[in-house]
């Protein structure tokens, strides 16, 4: 046993004076220390800004509107819910425990712990940020020419998609049975012949509305139907004067 | 001239690092015994246990800007170890678990086990006992009873929670008793 002790002792330290087996360079190492820091830096700080653009997308869209249809309007609310950005959001977060499985600082506790503290501080932090203007920014700049802003656009275009079971936007044309309703994206023609309820306030032009329905040859036939301030949904609002500009004034009136 | 005998691991590998690379030498004097009575439990073949154990000095050679000088050098290359252990074990089939002697002893020293085993039972059940648990719960064992490692060394060489260490042993020692029922 001696001997062979010997043996692995003297073959590896031929190996280390003769200069090939070499020791890895420390740059090596801080560099893979630096770029999974980094990493989990970034997807931690990713995963609070999606959460917080998560419930700004909540909040400021048609999604949860649909809901006060009942269940009539849960078909509309799962159209319009942002499947991108939650998927997006979890992935950075497993993302970010997997980074702390790797680099193993973190065996100490059990991967649950870690796992639990890190969904509670994306929730805290993305509720925090909820408290500033910072969703709507990303918004303005996913929809503006800045550069940067463009690669946020596809998480927020759901907002602003058409619908075959729900629609919101501004009216611009009312008839007996017919609204004409400018969203986010065209000119839709709304159907009120098919009404379950009777609307309970008279429709106006640059009055907004949000229905559930079903879209039929280019028509949406409307279910139920309901007025809305646009400040219940501001994406909305801010879609239809991104594409439309503002409601033409009407002609002055000669006395 | 250095008296190396008095530096502690750490302090011989950041000599090793820094000044004078022929002190590697000293690393592996203080660990091939105890890293081949660890990696026997794993690799019964001579030939392959050498093998491995070469290659374990070598990636903690070649790795030594990895380790923490601020941290125990023990558990760091035990975990080595233990990794090549288990890139031996995928590509074996089957392991057996051998004991010698003064495994044995060190058996009987350790607490419940005694009792827990009862005197009639043979080595060779024990070896088979040992070889049907989950590598799991083997691992905690043998580093605990054969390699004398405290929970906390454990845990740093499986990177598991000490509580899991803990519990780990427990287990396996409960199973181990109900496979030499």
């Amino acid at each position: 046993m001696v001997d062979q002790d010997k043996k692995i002792e003297d073959k590896i330290m031929v190996e280390i004076k003769s200069g090939r087996l070499k020791l890895r360079s420390k740059y090596i190492f801080l560099a893979e220390k630096l770029g999974l820091g980094s990493a989990f830096v970034l997807s931690l700080i990713l995963a609070v800004l999606f959460f917080n653009l998560v419930l700004f997308y909540l909040k400021a869209s048609d999604g949860l509107g649909y809901l006060s249809f009942g269940s009539r309007g849960w078909l509309a609310f799962l159209e319009s819910f942002p499947y991108l950005l939650v998927t997006s959001l979890v992935i950075l977060i497993v993302i970010a425990g997997l980074i702390i499985r790797k680099t193993g600082m973190a065996y100490k506790r059990p991967f649950g712990y870690w796992a639990m503290g890190l969904v509670v501080f994306v929730l805290l932090a993305g509720t925090v940020l909820a408290f500033t203007n910072i969703a709507e920014r990303i918004e303005a700049r996913a929809y503006g020419r800045h550069p940067a802003g463009f690669l946020m656009r596809p998480f927020l275009e759901r907002g602003f998609a058409g619908r075959h079971r729900g629609l919101a936007g501004r009216v611009i044309k009312v008839t007996e049975d017919y609204l004409g309703v400018q969203t986010p994206e065209q000119v839709e023609r709304i159907s009120l012949k098919h009404l379950e309820m009777p609307l309970r306030e008279p429709v106006e032009d640059g009055m907004f509305v949000m229905a559930v329905g079903e879209q039929k040859d280019g028509i949406f036939e409307a279910k139920m139907i309901r007025v809305v301030e646009e400040g219940e949904m501001p994406m909305v609002g801010r879609g239809v004067h991104r594409r439309f500009g503002p409601l033409p004034l009407p002609p002055p009136r000669h006395f | 001239m250095i008296n190396t005998d008095s530096l502690t691991d750490e302090q011989l590998i950041s000599l090793v690092r820094e000044k004078d690379q022929e002190l590697y030498g000293i690393i592996i004097r203080r660990y091939q015994t105890r890293l081949a009575h660890y990696l026997r439990k794993f690799i019964p073949d001579a030939d392959a246990l050498e093998d491995v154990l070469q290659e374990v000095f070598i990636k903690t050679y070649r790795n030594l800007y990895g380790f923490n000088v601020n941290k125990k050098f023990s558990p760091w290359i035990y975990r080595i170890a233990h990794n090549e252990a288990l890139n031996h074990l995928k590509k074996q089939a089957k392991v057996a678990v051998s004991l010698d002697e003064k495994e044995w002893q060190i058996i009987d020293e350790r607490k419940d086990v005694k009792e827990e085993v009862d005197a009639s039972f043979t080595k060779k059940l024990v070896e088979k006992g040992l070889a049907s648990l989950k590598e799991k719960y083997r691992e905690p064992l043998i580093l605990y009873f054969f390699e004398q490692k405290t929970y906390e060394e454990i845990s740093d060489i499986l990177r598991i929670p000490r509580s899991t260490v803990g519990t780990l042993i427990l287990r396996g020692k409960s199973m181990l008793k109900q496979s030499l029922k």
